[in-house]
C-alpha cells in the first residue's frame, strides 16, 4: 500500500522528465509503470537502478530472493562497492577510490550479463556522475592538489583518465541522470513525505525496512542540496570538514565586532586592534580572517570618524598581515592578495598625501604615538618605505614563481606599472618628509626599476628621460649615502643603464673610477650578479660600438667559464645539482633574476664568438707557425673543434654553427662569405634585430669583417706575393684606399707584416723574411734537440751522482735553457740575413 | 727505372755497397757476408708496393733462395697477402707453407731465407721489425731483411738495403732483459744493432742480353725525376717524423731521468735507515742488550722497477736513419742546385 504510493512519487518524477527528456526515458519510464501495475515493484525499481524515492533496501529482498538471486546479488554487490566509494570519496582518499572505483567496474562489467537487458542501472549511472562532478572540483582545486600527497595526487590523475574513459560509454545517461536531478528531487521529498505519513501503517516488513529507510532517508537529506547546488554544497562540505581542524576562536566572533551599543571611540578601536594583533603569528590563528578583522577595523574606523591617525595605524597593520600570509619566506602571494596589497598600499599613500601633518616613524614609541588627540601633533608608529620595499620584494618573488611563457606573466608583469608608480609617489612623499638615509633606499629602488628598460624616447609628456632621471638619482646616492651598498648597486645599475644605451665612455669612466673590479668579490652575490649583469651589459655595448677588443675584454670572464646562466642570475645549471644541497639551491633560486630582466643569452653568446672571431682568426694567421702561440679565446677555440670533429658538414644551423662557417671564411680571407654567415636571415632573427640599432651594429660588423679579412689574407697569403696592388685589395675588400693604406701601415708598424709600401705604384712590397715552412720545422726540431739535450745532461748527472744537488742541477738547467732561447734567437737573425 | 738498375747491376756495381761495407767489415763473424738478388726478385717487389701499397702502409713478403758460401742468394719471392677485416681467421703460416710446397712442385728454390718489407721516409727501426727479424733470425740463421724504400725510388735512385740483427743483439734478444745494466754489459749501442749486408743485384747473360737490345730500341729514356729540384716536400716530412722521434727520445729521458731519481732517493733512504740501525746497536752493545736482528734490506726498500731501454735504442737507431736519410738527401739535392744555378748562369 504504502510502497504503491511511494510509486507514485516516483512516477511523477518519471514523468517529469519523460516529457522533457525524450524517448529513453520514456520507454523505461513506460516499463516501469507496466512493472509497477504488476506489483513486482521493488524488483522492477531495483533492477533498473531506477533511483526513486523507493529505492528497496537489501533487508527488504531477502524475503523475494530466491526467484532473482542472480540480478539481486550482483545489484548488492555493486551497492556495497558504491557505498566504500563515496566513504571514500568524502574523506578525500583518491587512491581508496580509484580501488573501489576498479572494483565496481570490474563488478560491473561481472552484472553486464545480468542487467544489461535494462541498460545500466541507474544507481550505477549516478555514482559515475557524482564520481565525475568529484574529480573535476579536486582537479580544479590547485591549491588543495598541490598539498595533496604524491599517492593521492597520482591516484586522481589516472582515476580522472579512467573514469573518463569509462563513461564515454554512458554519456548519454550520464547527461540525461544530471537533468533528470532535478526532476528527481521533487520526486523525492514527495515521495518521503508519503513514506514518513504512511509509517504507522506499514506491517512486518515495513518495519524492517524502517532502519533502512531512515538511512537512506538520512543520505537522501544530504543529497538533497548537493543535486541543487552542486559546487555550494561542496564548499560547505568542505569547509564542514576544515573546520574541525581550524577555527580560531577569531573566526566565531567575527559577525560582531563589537558588542552592540559600545561606544566606539579610539581607544576601543585601538584596544580591539591590539587584541587581532596579539593572535598574529599564533598557531591556530586564521590569517585570512584576520585581515578580514582588521579591514572591517577600517571601515569601522572610517565610519565612526575616528581621525586618518588611527586608520592609517590600522592600514599598516592590514598591509603587514598581508605580507604575513604566507607563513614561508619560499612561496609568493597569491594574485588575489597581491592586488589587495597593492591597493592597500596605494590608500595608505593616499592618506599620507592627505594627511601631511601626520607624522610617521619607525622609531616612534608604542607610548608616544598619537593618534587621536587633535591639539597634538598626530603621531604614527610604522613605516612606509619598509612596506613598500617588501612590496617590492613581493613582486620580485611572484615574477620569479611564474612561468615566463605565460599569459600569466604578462598579466603580472603590468602590475610592475602599479608598483613604479607606488614607488615614485612614495619617492615624492618621502623628499618633503623623509631622511636621506631613507631617500637613498626609495631612489634605489626607483633605480632598480628603471635601470634595464630601454628607453626609446616615448616619454613625450615632458616628465624627465631615464638618463637624467638616473643621473640625478645615482648623483644624490653618490653623495648622501653611506651604507656602502647602496652606492656600489646605483653605480652598477647607472654603469648597466649607460651601456644600454650605447654611452661607451660615461659607462667605462665609470666602471674604471669605481674600481668595483678589485673588490666586487667580497660583495654579496645579489650584487655580484648584479656587477656580472653590468659587464655583459658593458661588453655588449662596446660591441655596438665596434670596439671589439674592448668588448671581448668585458666578456671574456662571463663567457670562459661556461656558466654564464648562472653568473648572471638568469637559471641554475643542472650540472652543478650534485654540489649543492636542496637548501641552497632554494636561496639560489630566490636570487633569480626575473625574466624580463633578463640578458638574452644566446645574443650575448653571439657577441661574444663573433668578437672573439675577429680577433682570432688575424692571430692566429699572424702566428701559423710559431710554437708557442697562446689562444686568445679558449671558447671560440672550444668551438672550432666542435665544428672540425663534425662528420658531415651541412650548411649552418645554430648561431654557433654559423660562427664557425664564418670563421673558416675568413681564414682564407673571403670576406664575402664571412659576411654572408654573420648577417643573414636566421642571424639577424635570432640576434642582430635585438639590438635597438640593428643596422648601425650590422654595419660596424660588415667593415670589421672587411678589416679583419683583409688582415688575415695579407698574414695568409704574403709569402705567395712578391708585391700587390693596393688597389687590387681595396676592390677585393670594397675598403677605400686611405682604410687599406692605413690597416697595411699598421701592420707594417707594428712589425706583423714584413713588407714595405711603394707610394708611387701604390704596392705593398713583400720582404720576405719570414721563415718558410723547412725553416719553420727546423727551427721547431732545434728547439726540440735543445730540450732533448738538456734532459740527457740531467742523466749525466746523476751518473755523476750527487745527492741532494738535484735542485741545483735543475736550475742550471733553466739556465742553460734560457741560453739555448737565446742561441735560437740568434739562428733566426742568420737565416734572415741569408736571406735577403 | 728498373730496367736501368738492372742493368747496372749486371754490370757488377750493387749500388747499396759502398754505404754497407764498413759496417759488413765490422762483422766479421756473421754467416752472411753478401746478398745477391735477381732481377726479378726486385720487380716482384716493386710490384708488390705498387699494387697494394699506398701512403704509410707497408707491404711485406718472404724471400726464398739459398745460402752459397757466405753468399745469401735470393732467387724468388712472394708476397703475404693483405689483411682485411673479414678474414680474421687467415692463417699466415698455412699460407706460407703452402705456397712453399706449390713452388717446390715447379722446381723453384723454395728455402726460407728471409722477408721484405716497404717503408715510409725509412721509418722501419721499430720493434715490430725487431722482433720478426729476432724470430727469423733464431729459427733460420742465415735469413736477412730486405728494405724497400718506393719514395726514394720514386725519385730516380732504387733503394733496397739488406739488414741483419748482429750477434751482440740476438743475445740480448734472447736473454728479454732490456734493462739499462743489461744492455750496458752487452755493449749495445744504436750502431751496432742493426747490419747492413752488401747488396748485388744479378741477372743471366740472357736478360742482359736482351736489355741491351731493348735499351737500343726505346730511344732515350726519360729520367727527369732525378733531376727535380723540388726538395720541400720531402724534406719537410722527413723533418717531421724526426721531430716525433726526437719528442718520444725527449719523454724517454725523461721517464729514465725520473727512475734514476727515485733510485738515488731510495739508495739515500736506505743509507739513513742503516745509520739509524748501527746507532742503535751501538746504543745496545753499551747497555749491554742484544743487537737488534738483521733485516733483509732490500725487502724494506722495493728498488723501482727499471725502465726497459730497448725501446729508446730503437729510436735513437730511427733518429740515425732519419738524419742519414736527410743528409743524403741534401747532398744530391744541393749538388742539383748548384748545377741547376751554372745552367742559369750560362744562359744567361
Amino acid at each position: 500500500m504504502g510502497s504503491y504510493r511511494a510509486l507514485c512519487g516516483s512516477y511523477r518524477a518519471l514523468w517529469g522528465s519523460v516529457c522533457l527528456y525524450g524517448p529513453l526515458w520514456v520507454s523505461i519510464g513506460f516499463y516501469t509503470s507496466l512493472w509497477g501495475l504488476c506489483g513486482f515493484l521493488w524488483v522492477s525499481m531495483d533492477s533498473m537502478g531506477f533511483y526513486g524515492p523507493l529505492l528497496l533496501s537489501e533487508d527488504e529482498e531477502d524475503t523475494k530472493r530466491v526467484v532473482r538471486s542472480a540480478k539481486d546479488k550482483r545489484s548488492e554487490e555493486l551497492c556495497s562497492i558504491i557505498r566504500a566509494l563515496r566513504n571514500a570519496m568524502k574523506i578525500k582518499d583518491v587512491s581508496r577510490c580509484l580501488e573501489d572505483f576498479e572494483l565496481l567496474s570490474r563488478a560491473f562489467n561481472k552484472a553486464k550479463g545480468v542487467l544489461e537487458r535494462e541498460g545500466p542501472p541507474r544507481f550505477y549511472i549516478r555514482i559515475l556522475a557524482d564520481l565525475e562532478d568529484y574529480l573535476a572540483e579536486l582537479w580544479e582545486d590547485k591549491e588543495g592538489k598541490r598539498r595533496m600527497n604524491k599517492n593521492n595526487a597520482r591516484a586522481l590523475s589516472s582515476l580522472r583518465q579512467k573514469l573518463r574513459k569509462h563513461n564515454r560509454e554512458y554519456e548519454a545517461q550520464i547527461a540525461a541522470y544530471r537533468q533528470v536531478r532535478m526532476w528527481g528531487l521533487w520526486g523525492n521529498l514527495w515521495g518521503r513525505a508519503m513514506g514518513l505519513g504512511c509509517r504507522a501503517e506499514l506491517c512486518g516488513w515495513a518495519e524492517r525496512r524502517g532502519g533502512a529507510e531512515r538511512r537512506r532517508a538520512e543520505r537522501r537529506r544530504k543529497r538533497a542540496p548537493r543535486s541543487r547546488r552542486e559546487e555550494e554544497e561542496d564548499e560547505n562540505e568542505g569547509g564542514e570538514w576544515e573546520k574541525v581542524k581550524g577555527g580560531a576562536p577569531l573566526v566565531k566572533e567575527k559577525p560582531k565586532m563589537f558588542a552592540k551599543g559600545t561606544e566606539i571611540t579610539p581607544a576601543v578601536v585601538l584596544k580591539k586592534l591590539n587584541e587581532i594583533l596579539q593572535a598574529r603569528g599564533k598557531k591556530g590563528t586564521d590569517r585570512a580572517a584576520q585581515i578580514e578583522l582588521l579591514q572591517l577595523l577600517v571601515a569601522v574606523a572610517n565610519e565612526n570618524g575616528l581621525g586618518a591617525a588611527l586608520e592609517i595605524k590600522i592600514k599598516f597593520s592590514i598591509i603587514a598581515s598581508l605580507y604575513d600570509y604566507n607563513p614561508n619566506l619560499a612561496t609568493y602571494m597569491k594574485p588575489e592578495l597581491w592586488q589587495r596589497c597593492l591597493s592597500c598600499i596605494e590608500e595608505l599613500l593616499d592618506e599620507l598625501f592627505q594627511h601631511p601633518e601626520i607624522f610617521i616613524g619607525e622609531n616612534i614609541l608604542e607610548e608616544s604615538e598619537n593618534l587621536s588627540n587633535p591639539d597634538q601633533p598626530y603621531r604614527v608608529r610604522g613605516c612606509i618605505l619598509t612596506l613598500v620595499e617588501r612590496m617590492d620584494e613581493e613582486f620580485t618573488k611572484i615574477m620569479q614563481n611564474t612561468d615566463p611563457h605565460s599569459q600569466e606573466y604578462v598579466e603580472q608583469l603590468k602590475d610592475e606599472a602599479r608598483v613604479c608608480s607606488i614607488i615614485s609617489r612614495l619617492q615624492q612623499y618621502l623628499q618633503e618628509q623623509g631622511s636621506p638615509e631613507e631617500l637613498c633606499r626609495v631612489y634605489l629602488r626607483r633605480i632598480l626599476h628603471t635601470y634595464y628598460k630601454f628607453d626609446y624616447g616615448m616619454a613625450a609628456d615632458g616628465s624627465e628621460d631615464s638618463a637624467s632621471l638616473m643621473d640625478r638619482l645615482c648623483k644624490f646616492i653618490y653623495a648622501k649615502d653611506r651604507t656602502d651598498r647602496i652606492r656600489t648597486c646605483s653605480i652598477l645599475c647607472h654603469i648597466y643603464h649607460h651601456a644600454l644605451h650605447s654611452r661607451w665612455y660615461p659607462a667605462r669612466d665609470l666602471m674604471l673610477m669605481s674600481h668595483l673590479q678589485d673588490n666586487i668579490q667580497h660583495a654579496d652575490p645579489p650584487v655580484q650578479i648584479l656587477y656580472n649583469r653590468t659587464m655583459v651589459q658593458l661588453g655588449i655595448c662596446a660591441f655596438r660600438q665596434g670596439l671589439i677588443k674592448d668588448a671581448h675584454n668585458a666578456l671574456l670572464d662571463i663567457q670562459s667559464s661556461g656558466r654564464a646562466k648562472e653568473l648572471l642570475g638568469q637559471g641554475l645549471l643542472l650540472r652543478s645539482l650534485q654540489e649543492r644541497n636542496p637548501e641552497q639551491e632554494k636561496v639560489e633560486k630566490r636570487r633569480q633574476v626575473p625574466f624580463h630582466m633578463h640578458v638574452n643569452l644566446e645574443l650575448l653568446e653571439c657577441v661574444y664568438l663573433v668578437a672573439a672571431m675577429l680577433l682570432e682568426i688575424p692571430y692566429m694567421a699572424a702566428h701559423e707557425f710559431d710554437a708557442r702561440r697562446r689562444m686568445i679565446s679558449k671558447q671560440f677555440h672550444h668551438q672550432l673543434r666542435v665544428g672540425e670533429r663534425q662528420p658531415l658538414l651541412g650548411p649552418p644551423e645554430s648561431m654557433r654553427e654559423h660562427v664557425v662557417a664564418a670563421s673558416k671564411a675568413m681564414k682564407m680571407g673571403d670576406w664575402r662569405s664571412c659576411h654572408r654567415y654573420v648577417v643573414n636571415e636566421k642571424m639577424n632573427g635570432k640576434v642582430w634585430d635585438l639590438f635597438p640599432e640593428a643596422d648601425k651594429v650590422r654595419a660596424m660588423l660588415v667593415r670589421s669583417i672587411q678589416e679583419e679579412s683583409l688582415r688575415t689574407y695579407l698574414f695568409t697569403y704574403s709569402s705567395v706575393y712578391d708585391s700587390i696592388s693596393m688597389e687590387i685589395l681595396s676592390a677585393m675588400f670594397e675598403l677605400d684606399l686611405p682604410t687599406v693604406h692605413s690597416i697595411i701601415s699598421k701592420m707594417i708598424i707594428n712589425e706583423e707584416l714584413m713588407a714595405s709600401l711603394d707610394q708611387p705604384t701604390q704596392t705593398v712590397q713583400m720582404h720576405r723574411t719570414e721563415p718558410s715552412a723547412q725553416q719553420n720545422l727546423a727551427l721547431q726540431l732545434a728547439e726540440k734537440l735543445g730540450t732533448l739535450m738538456e734532459n740527457n745532461e740531467r742523466v749525466l748527472d746523476h751518473k755523476q751522482g750527487s745527492y741532494g744537488g738535484y735542485f741545483r742541477d735543475q736550475k742550471d738547467g733553466y739556465r742553460k735553457g734560457d741560453g739555448g732561447y737565446l742561441r735560437r734567437g740568434g739562428y733566426r737573425q742568420q737565416e734572415r740575413g741569408s736571406n735577403y | 727505372m728498373a730496367s736501368r738498375k738492372e742493368s747496372s747491376g749486371a754490370a757488377g756495381s750493387g749500388f747499396g755497397s759502398s754505404k754497407g761495407k764498413g759496417k759488413a767489415a765490422a762483422t766479421g763473424d756473421s754467416a752472411v757476408k753478401q746478398v745477391q738478388i735477381d732481377g726479378l726478385v726486385v720487380l716482384k717487389i716493386i710490384k708488390h708496393y705498387q699494387e697494394e701499397g699506398q701512403g704509410n702502409e707497408v707491404v711485406q713478403g718472404v724471400l726464398l733462395g739459398l745460402v752459397v758460401d757466405d753468399r745469401l742468394e735470393i732467387t724468388n719471392c712472394f708476397p703475404f697477402p693483405q689483411h682485411t677485416e673479414d678474414d680474421a681467421d687467415f692463417d699466415e703460416v698455412q699460407y706460407q707453407m703452402e705456397m712453399m710446397r706449390s713452388l717446390r712442385h715447379v722446381n723453384i728454390d723454395h728455402l726460407h731465407v728471409g722477408w721484405y718489407q716497404s717503408t715510409y721516409y725509412g721509418s722501419f727501426v721499430t720493434r715490430a721489425l725487431l722482433d720478426s727479424q729476432f724470430s727469423y733470425q733464431h729459427a733460420i740463421e742465415e735469413s736477412v731483411v730486405l728494405i724497400y724504400d718506393p719514395i726514394k725510388t720514386a725519385q730516380g735512385s732504387l733503394s733496397l738495403k739488406a739488414y741483419r740483427l748482429t750477434p751482440k743483439l740476438m743475445e740480448v734478444c734472447k736473454e728479454k732483459d732490456f734493462s739499462p745494466e743489461a744492455l750496458k754489459k752487452a755493449n749495445i749501442a744504436y750502431e751496432n744493432m742493426f747490419e747492413e749486408v752488401p747488396i748485388v743485384i744479378k741477372n743471366s747473360y740472357l736478360i742482359n742480353v736482351m736489355l741491351w737490345e731493348l735499351e737500343k730500341k726505346s730511344g732515350v729514356a726519360d729520367r727527369h725525376e732525378l733531376l727535380s729540384l723540388a726538395s720541400s716536400n720531402h724534406l719537410g716530412k722527413s723533418l717531421q717524423l724526426l721531430m716525433d722521434r726526437v719528442d718520444e727520445m725527449s719523454q724517454d729521458i725523461v721517464k729514465y731521468n725520473t727512475y734514476l731519481r727515485n733510485v738515488s732517493k731510495q739508495q739515500q733512504q736506505k743509507h739513513q735507515y742503516q745509520q739509524r740501525r748501527q746507532q742503535e746497536n751501538m746504543q745496545r752493545q753499551s747497555r749491554g742488550e742484544a743487537p737488534l736482528p738483521e733485516e733483509d734490506i732490500n725487502k724494506l726498500f722495493k728498488p723501482p722497477q727499471p725502465p726497459p731501454r730497448m725501446e729508446s735504442l730503437l729510436i735513437a737507431g730511427q733518429i740515425n736513419t732519419y738524419c742519414q736519410n736527410i743528409k743524403e738527401f741534401n747532398a744530391q739535392n744541393l749538388g742539383k742546385l748548384f748545377m741547376a744555378q751554372a745552367l742559369q748562369d750560362y744562359n744567361n
